[in-house]
């Protein structure tokens, strides 16, 4: 008995990691499915009429009927989405009514556009964010902390659109230090040959190292901007956590026992933040994944987000739901994913 | 020492990453917007992006000249007879013509591309069932009567001239018979493989289409019209004017396509760069529904709103360079165009003219696409007809929402364009001034103006086999519109377009189809 007492005790997280991913799994899937039952219900009260945009202002009351039918908007509303559900199920989105396309190679294609874009937005955005929090918490109400609030406040505060059209204007038209809008150059463009949708990955993987920089070059301005959104949410909210950390009974003792500054740094205050850290990282990454649509349109970068927004304008509802679906499952995916990491690194949450 | 070398790696970084601006040697690169694009089918397409494909992908039987496109001029038919009764054509195919795919073009491929596009009935198929085609009766309307000769019958009351007008259209394009239905799935004659691929004898054909992406053209060396000066033609979607204005500037792009009024003037002195305004068919009016209120019925309101319309205002101020002032429906290019202008902006004359007819505290809702140049123009009215009393409240919407308001009849004005769908009066006349009454969707309709007499007298116009009577039919139908109808037409866009200096031989015509790249050098 006494020896069975530790396994069991490696057992028991186990297992509730276990239930818990499956408990999540769960509300998952029914979270997707009034996702879905949302956005459908939205798309069918929007006055755009999805049939006139396919057959146009001059077509006859039969042609009309005819594609009606075809597109199944004859149906009552509740059949529809069950006609859609049982599409989904068999791994089917439909052929979006804009691109004339499946929706799954579409997704296919704009998707990874947009995870790159969003994952080198974070990593330099997490990057400076936690810097800037810490220089400023070192140096509270200092000219750092205040030129790190003002950047903060500034990548809050001004237009996506506005500060990406100027960035091309400084960096692309004025200084020359980035390429133009798109992937790649039109050099380039054609000859890559798609293997995982990312450029980067790609370009590297063909061996072609001129190709490699000229992603780079296309990348950065985007990513940087973006980054600059992403470091502004991630500044402030850690900087604020960090500050109320550094104000603790528990610092000023470790402070008076001698402790250097950064051992309270990294043996303190970030193990102490790391819950407010992890959510403030996932939540910003999610936000970038749901597509930065003005970024992707200024860069003309083929990415998700614009892929909805023209979707919507068109009222191209297979589009719109798969759309939907993948960034709703991004959602509530890295969400869990967040729960289970806090849940991991910090005790006091078990 | 140490931050000589940050500085040494900053300055490497920022070399080894600088970006050198050129298009390929033999490549025209277009910076447009491709997210109207739905296919490049020609049975299907029907939007600004495929049609100016279409031109370079395709040909028809006769097309417009580029430089005089009032002038119809042999394509892949090299002549063509009118039967006796004025109701069929016959055409000679040109000797030796040949698609991209090899196969010759035989007059099997002249009925195939005109039967699909009726059996496929997809939007443009309504340009050529004007002449009383439908899937039941096409294929004895076709008929091949030689090796190389083909007669086409209708049935409807329309001229020869206007037919080849008509067949002059891009849904008209020949598509390869045996290219297309070696990709049939489901019977649909191509139809989804032709969204994305071409097989046509055009100057140029598909080589690879990423919607909302790109389109890459190459040669066609086969084509009937000769090979293309520059090898290969890549139209990549820029969404945004800024954008497509840095990209030329840069040389990144050789052509920009749709500018807007402020990047056009700040391109006019750049080096490198030559900014042209292309006067283009599309119109631009405002129109009442009668049946939203009693006022907007009312004819004094009508005449009183044609004096309330700031023309010179917008055309000259507001939006200088992107429009000139039109007041009738037929654009000024096109055969009978009325270039008279008898309106000007005048609030004191409009209010006489209500208060004579005893209209007071008028209002009301202007449904307008929420994009430039359409909101821009819509706020300018507000303003103009705030001064001579009317109050307008404006609902911006999406360009489909405005669309399918009108077609249900849920407005009271809207402030929108017109192009035209095929170089010929009768595509205009058509929309203004009919309202065949048996659910046609035209613009009379949608205004729910009932017009017997200018609805019979515009299809008098359309079986007129002499031009000059058609031209001034045409004139008296543009007069009596002008004067009396719930449409204020006030202006005619051009199109604002860049091209680097080195550009030569780009020609481009009125009508959106009419964009032509096989002359261009660089």
């Amino acid at each position: 008995m006494v020896v069975s007492a530790p396994n069991s005790g490696r057992s028991m997280p186990v297992r509730r990691l276990i239930q818990r991913l499956a408990g999540n799994l769960f509300s998952l899937m029914i979270t997707l499915l009034g996702l879905l039952a949302f956005t459908f219900t939205l798309s069918h009260l929007s006055p755009v009429d999805p049939v006139l945009q396919l057959v146009g202002d001059h077509a006859t009351a039969s042609t009309y009927a005819q594609v009606r039918h075809q597109l199944g908007l004859d149906h009552s509303l509740p059949v529809q989405f069950w006609h859609y559900l049982q599409q989904l199920g068999q791994g089917n989105l439909g052929v979006s009514q804009s691109t004339g396309q499946p929706v799954a190679n579409d997704l296919l294609r704009t998707f990874p556009a947009t995870f790159e874009l969003a994952t080198c937005a974070l990593i330099l955005g997490a990057s400076c964010g936690i810097g800037l929090a810490l220089i400023s918490i070192w140096h509270p109400k200092s000219w750092i902390d205040h030129i790190a609030r003002v950047i903060s406040l500034l990548g809050y505060s001004v237009p996506v659109f506005w500060i990406g059209l100027l960035g091309l204007l400084l960096f692309y038209a004025g200084l020359h230090w980035s390429a133009g809008p798109g992937q790649l150059d039109d050099l380039y463009v054609y000859t890559l040959e798609p293997k995982t949708g990312l450029v980067l990955i790609d370009s590297w993987l063909s061996g072609d190292r001129e190709m490699f920089i000229n992603a780079l070059q296309h990348l950065w301005l985007p990513v940087a901007i973006l980054g600059l959104l992403s470091m502004a949410s991630i500044t402030r909210l850690l900087r604020a956590a960090l500050l109320e950390e550094n104000s603790k009974e528990y610092v000023t003792l470790a402070r008076a026992k001698g402790a250097s500054r950064w051992r309270i740094v990294w043996h303190h205050l970030l193990p102490n933040t790391r819950g407010t850290l992890i959510t403030v990282v996932m939540l910003s990454y999610v936000s970038l994944l749901e597509g930065a649509v003005l970024t992707e349109s200024v860069f003309a970068w083929p990415g998700l987000g614009r892929y909805l927004t023209n979707a919507l304008f068109a009222s191209d509802i297979p589009a719109i739901l798969g759309a939907t679906l993948v960034i709703g499952s991004c959602f509530i995916i890295i969400n869990a994913l967040t729960d289970a990491l806090v849940w991991l690194t910090d005790p006091r949450t078990r | 020492m140490k931050k000589t070398l940050i500085s040494l790696l900053f300055t490497a970084s920022l070399t080894a990453l600088s970006a050198h601006s050129a298009t390929p040697p033999n490549t025209l690169v277009v910076a447009q917007s491709l997210d109207d694009a739905i296919s490049f089918d020609p049975a299907q397409g029907f939007e600004t992006s495929t049609v100016q494909a279409f031109t370079n992908l395709y040909q028809r039987l006769l097309q417009s000249d580029p430089a005089h496109p009032v002038d119809l001029r042999p394509t892949l038919a090299t002549h063509w007879q009118a039967g006796s009764d004025n109701r069929s054509l016959t055409f000679t195919l040109r000797d030796g013509a040949t698609f991209a795919s090899g196969n010759p073009i035989r007059p099997e491929d002249v009925i195939f591309s005109l039967s699909r596009v009726i059996k496929l009935n997809l939007e443009p198929s309504f340009v050529l069932t004007q002449l009383g085609w439908n899937a039941k009766n096409i294929d004895s309307q076709l008929t091949k009567t030689s090796a190389n000769q083909v007669t086409l019958h209708w049935d409807a009351a329309v001229s020869p001239a206007f037919v080849l007008s008509l067949l002059s259209a891009p849904v008209a394009s020949i598509v390869d018979e045996k290219e297309a239905l070696s990709h049939q799935v489901n019977n649909d004659f191509g139809h989804q493989w032709l969204s994305s691929h071409s097989a046509g004898s055009g100057p140029y054909q598909i080589r690879r289409y990423v919607p909302h992406e790109v389109l890459l053209m190459t040669a066609n060396p086969r084509s009937p019209a000769g090979a293309p000066k520059l090898s290969t033609l890549l139209i990549k979607n820029v969404p945004e004017a800024a954008t497509r204005r840095l990209l030329i500037e840069q040389g990144d792009a050789d052509i920009a396509r749709n500018l807007g009024s402020d990047q056009f003037s700040a391109l006019q002195h750049k080096p490198g760069v030559t900014p042209v305004s292309v006067p283009i068919a599309s119109l631009y009016y405002l129109l009442f529904n009668t049946q939203s209120s009693a006022t907007l019925k009312n004819p004094a309101f009508w005449e009183a709103s044609r004096y309330l319309f700031d023309y010179d205002g917008i055309a000259n101020g507001l939006l200088k360079g992107q429009f000139s002032i039109h007041q009738s429906f037929l654009p000024s290019g096109y055969l009978g165009a009325l270039n008279d202008t008898p309106y000007t902006y005048n609030p004191e004359k409009a209010k006489a003219i209500l208060a004579k007819a005893g209209l007071t505290n008028i209002s009301f809702k202007v449904v307008v696409n929420n994009q430039p140049p359409y909101l821009d123009i819509a706020q300018a009215l507000q303003a103009s007809f705030a001064k001579g009393g009317v109050k307008i409240e404006l609902i911006p919407s999406l360009s489909s929402e405005v669309t399918a308001k009108m077609a249900s009849h849920q407005f009271d004005a809207t402030v929108t364009s017109w192009g035209p769908d095929y170089f010929d009066p009768n595509t205009n006349a058509a929309a203004f001034a009919t309202n065949p009454e048996d659910g046609s969707s035209t613009l009379a309709y949608r205004a729910g103006w009932h017009i017997p007499e200018l609805t019979a007298e515009t299809h008098k116009a359309v079986a007129l086999t002499d031009n000059a009577q058609r031209a001034a039919l045409y004139e008296k139908l543009q007069r009596q519109v002008q004067k009396s109808s719930p449409y204020v037409i006030g202006l005619q866009a051009h199109q604002l377009i860049a091209l680097r200096s080195n550009i030569k031989g780009y020609q481009q015509g009125m009508n959106p189809d009419m964009v032509y790249y096989s002359q261009v050098t660089k």
